[in-house]
C-alpha cells in the first residue's frame, strides 16, 4: 500500500525531504548508525504522524564485521564461534534486541534472519521458530513483529519451492513478512530470470492470499512485478546496493553504497540511463503514461543544461526514490499497470533499435523487459 | 507375558472396577469397556509394555493438556504390576455412541448434521492447534460420539505431534504417520517443516467431504484408494466433481481445507472458524 525507504549509509536527510513526503515509512538499518542516531529517528517518525519505523536486525551474517553493527549490544561477544542453530544462543540475541528497540522505539521489528549455505525447508522453519521466540517477547513491549525471510532467487525457480517456502512462512505468529530476494545479480543490473522472477511472484501472491501482508525489501525498479503479484509494500534506498540485496554486500568496505554514478530513472524505457544517454533520450519524448511531475527530473535537467559538469548524484538518488513511490502510488491506486507500463517500455527499445541507437552501458539495451513481460504473462498466483 | 485382555480383567479386579469388555485394538495397545466403582462407564487402554515411552508420555500429555467438549477426557494414568511386569495404563470416558465410520455405513450425513457436527470438530482442532500440538491421525474411526449421539469426539492421539518439542519420526522415513487417505501431502512425504495444524484441518476436510458427498477430494471416479493418496501426495489438482459438488453445496471452503499446499488452506483457526460459520449450506 505504500513505500518504504531502505536506509542505508547517510540516508538521514532523504527521510525528512519534502518532495519524498509519499513514502509511508523507512526500513531502518543498524549497520551504519549507532542506537542514538537510531533513537532520534524513530523519534523524528513519532512527530510525523503515522510515518513507520521498521527495525531491520541486520544479523544477515551475524559476525559480519560491516559498519557498526558490532557495537550493537544484541550482537554478542561469542558471535565469531557462536551455534547459530542453538536455541539458547538466540535466546540470548532475542532478549538483547528487544531491551535495544525498548530504547529506540520503532513501530516495528524484523525477526534475525542469518543467510543458509542452503535454502531448504529446515532453514526456514529455523527462522519461522525465531522470529516466533521474538513475537513473544516483542508483544510485552507493544512493537509490531515482521518476519524475516531470507529466500534465493534461484531457488525459487525451481517447481514447488515457491509453495513450500510460502507453507512454512505463513504458519509464523507474525501477520506481516519481509521479504528479502537473495540475488545472484549484481545490484546495477535488472533481473532477466524468468523461472525465478516467476518464482519470486508466486511466493509474493501465495502469501498475500493466505492473509500475510508482504514488504519486499531491497527492491528496484521490479517493484511493478513485486507488485502485479500482490506486494503490499515494497522497499527502496538510494545506493544499488539498497535495491539488490546479494552476498557480497557483506563484504563491501564500509558500507558505502557501491557505486557512485548517478544515474537517471527513466519509465518509458523502465531503465537507468547515464548522463549522456539523458541528453540523447530526453528529447525524443517518448510516450509517459500518467507519471507524476518528479521535480528531481526537473531539476536535474535544469542542471545539465545550465552547468554539465556539476555533479548530481544527490538528485539522481532522489530522482529514482520519487518515481519508486510514484510507481507505488500509481500502481496501488490502479491508474496504472505493470503490463502497460512494460508494454510501453517494450516498443520504445523497439524504436531505439530500429534507428540503431545504443546506450554508453553495453549491458543497457531494454533485454531484461521482454523477460519481465514473459513473467508476468506466465506468472499464476498458484 | 498376559495378554492385555487379562491385564485388563486384573486390573479392575484390583480397583474394584467392573470389567465389561473389549471395545478396539490398536497396534500398540487395547482398549475396554469398564465400569468404575461409581458406576461412571469408561475407556481402559492397556498400553503394550516397551513400546515407545516417549510416544506413550507425548499422547497421554497432549491428552491431559486438551480441555474441550469435542476432544477425549483423559481421567486417569497409572502404573500397573502383573506378573512382574509394569504396565502403562490410562483411563478415558467411554464413548458409547459409536464413530463416525459405522454411521457413515448407514449413509450420508445431511447438511444440517454435516454443519453441527463439523463445526465442533473445526473447534476441537483449533483447541487442539492453540496447544501447539498436531493431531495426525484425524478419520471417521477416530471420532465418536457421546451417548447424545450429535456430540463428536476426536480420540486416538497416538500420532500427536508436539510442535514444542523434537520430532519423534526420522527425516529419512519417506512417508510421515498417519492414515494415508485421510493424510495431507506434507504428512505423506514426510515433510516435517510443513506440519502443523493445517494438516489436521487437510484431513478433517476430508472427513467432511466423505461425510456429505461420498467422494474423497482427489478420488477420481475410477481410482482405487492407493491411487488417490498417489494423487494427494503428488499434489495433484482436487478432481472436477468434487470442486463441483462443493460449490453447489455452498460448502466452497472445503477446496480451501483440502488445498495441496499448507499455505493455500485457512491459516489461522479463527479463520477457518469464521468461513465454517459464514458459509450459507
Amino acid at each position: 500500500m505504500a513505500a518504504y525507504h531502505q536506509m542505508g549509509h547517510d540516508s538521514e536527510n532523504l527521510l525528512w525531504t519534502e518532495e519524498l513526503n509519499r513514502y509511508r515509512g523507512a526500513i531502518l538499518s543498524p549497520v551504519n548508525y549507532g542506537l542514538d542516531k537510531i533513537a532520534a529517528q524513530t523519534e523524528w517518525a513519532r512527530s510525523h504522524g503515522t510515518f513507520e519505523t521498521i527495525f531491520d536486525p541486520q544479523m544477515y551474517v551475524p559476525n559480519s564485521e560491516q559498519g557498526r553493527l558490532r557495537e550493537w549490544p544484541y550482537i554478542p561477544p561469542d558471535v565469531d564461534t557462536a551455534d547459530l542453530t542453538s536455541d539458547a544462543w538466540w535466546d540470548r540475541v532475542l532478549d538483547d534486541l528487544i531491551q535495544a528497540c525498548a530504547t529506540i522505539r520503532p513501530t516495528a521489528l524484523c525477526s534475525p534472519a542469518p543467510l543458509p549455505r542452503t535454502y531448504s525447508d529446515e532453514y526456514f522453519a529455523h527462522i519461522v521458530d525465531i522470529g516466533d521466540q521474538m513475537s513473544a517477547r516483542a508483544a510485552e513491549y507493544g512493537i509490531r513483529p515482521v518476519q524475516t525471510a531470507v529466500v534465493s532467487m534461484s531457488d525459487l525457480a525451481a517447481a514447488g519451492r515457491s509453495m513450500a517456502t510460502a507453507s512454512i512462512l505463513s504458519r509464523s505468529r507474525a501477520s506481516s513478512v519481509y521479504l528479502v530476494f537473495v540475488s545472484q545479480m549484481e545490484p546495477r543490473r535488472e533481473l532477466n530470470d524468468v523461472e525465478e522472477i516467476k518464482g519470486a511472484m508466486r511466493l509474493i501472491a501465495a502469501l498475500r492470499e493466505a492473509g500475510v501482508e508482504v514488504i519486499v525489501g531491497f527492491s528496484s525498479s521490479e517493484v511493478l512485478l513485486w507488485k502485479a503479484a500482490g506486494a503490499n509494500h515494497c522497499a527502496t534506498g538510494k545506493f544499488f546496493n539498497l535495491r539488490r540485496f546479494t552476498r557480497t554486500r557483506f563484504e563491501e568496505p564500509g558500507g558505502q553504497g557501491g557505486g557512485q554514478l548517478p544515474y537517471w530513472f527513466e519509465e518509458s524505457l523502465m531503465a537507468f540511463l547515464r548522463q549522456s544517454d539523458v541528453q540523447r533520450v530526453i528529447p525524443m519524448n517518448f510516450e509517459h503514461l500518467g507519471v507524476s511531475a518528479n521535480p528531481f527530473s526537473e531539476r536535474i535537467l535544469d542542471q545539465l543544461e545550465s552547468n554539465p559538469e556539476q555533479a548530481w548524484l544527490a538528485l539522481a538518488w532522489r530522482q529514482f526514490m520519487f518515481w519508486f513511490a510514484d510507481v507505488e502510488y500509481r500502481l496501488e491506486t490502479g491508474s496504472t499497470n505493470a503490463a502497460t507500463i512494460l508494454r510501453n517500455a517494450d516498443n520504445n527499445w523497439h524504436k531505439l533499435d530500429e534507428i540503431d541507437f545504443f546506450m554508453e552501458e553495453r549491458r543497457n539495451d531494454g533485454s531484461w523487459i521482454r523477460p519481465w513481460r514473459r513473467a508476468l504473462a506466465e506468472f499464476q498466483p498458484r | 507375558m498376559s495378554t492385555p485382555t487379562e491385564i485388563a480383567r486384573a486390573f479392575c479386579s484390583t480397583n474394584g472396577h467392573q470389567f465389561i469388555g473389549p471395545v478396539g485394538a490398536g497396534a500398540f495397545k487395547e482398549t475396554f469397556h469398564i465400569v468404575l466403582a461409581t458406576q461412571e462407564h469408561q475407556a481402559l487402554k492397556v498400553f503394550q509394555p516397551g513400546f515407545s515411552p516417549e510416544r506413550t508420555s507425548r499422547e497421554l500429555s497432549a491428552m491431559q493438556r486438551c480441555a474441550h467438549p469435542n476432544i477425549a477426557r483423559l481421567t486417569t494414568i497409572a502404573q500397573f504390576y502383573h506378573d512382574g511386569i509394569q504396565y502403562l495404563l490410562s483411563i478415558e470416558e467411554f464413548l458409547s455412541g459409536g464413530t463416525l465410520s459405522s454411521r457413515l455405513q448407514s449413509g450420508l450425513l445431511n447438511r444440517t448434521v454435516i454443519r453441527d457436527i463439523g463445526g465442533q470438530l473445526v473447534s476441537a482442532v483449533a483447541h487442539i492447534a492453540s496447544q501447539e500440538l498436531v493431531h495426525r491421525d484425524i478419520k471417521p474411526d477416530n471420532i465418536l460420539f457421546r451417548a447424545d449421539g450429535t456430540t463428536p469426539v476426536i480420540v486416538d492421539f497416538g500420532l500427536v505431534r508436539d510442535l514444542v518439542r523434537t520430532s519423534l519420526t526420522e527425516s529419512w522415513f519417506m512417508r510421515g504417520p498417519g492414515t494415508p487417505y485421510f493424510a495431507s501431502p506434507e504428512q505423506l512425504r514426510n515433510e516435517k517443516p510443513m506440519i502443523d495444524w493445517r494438516s489436521d484441518q487437510f484431513s478433517l476436510g476430508v472427513v467432511v467431504a466423505l461425510s456429505t458427498f461420498g467422494v474423497h477430494p482427489y478420488q477420481e471416479d475410477s481410482a482405487t484408494p492407493a491411487q488417490t493418496v498417489e494423487c494427494v501426495a503428488e499434489r495433484h489438482a482436487q478432481t472436477a466433481k468434487f470442486i463441483e459438488a462443493a460449490r453447489h453445496a455452498g460448502m466452497g471452503f472445503l477446496l480451501r481445507m483440502t488445498a495441496p499446499w499448507p499455505v493455500q488452506r485457512f491459516r489461522t483457526p479463527v479463520d477457518l472458524q469464521n468461513a465454517w460459520e459464514e458459509a450459507s449450506f
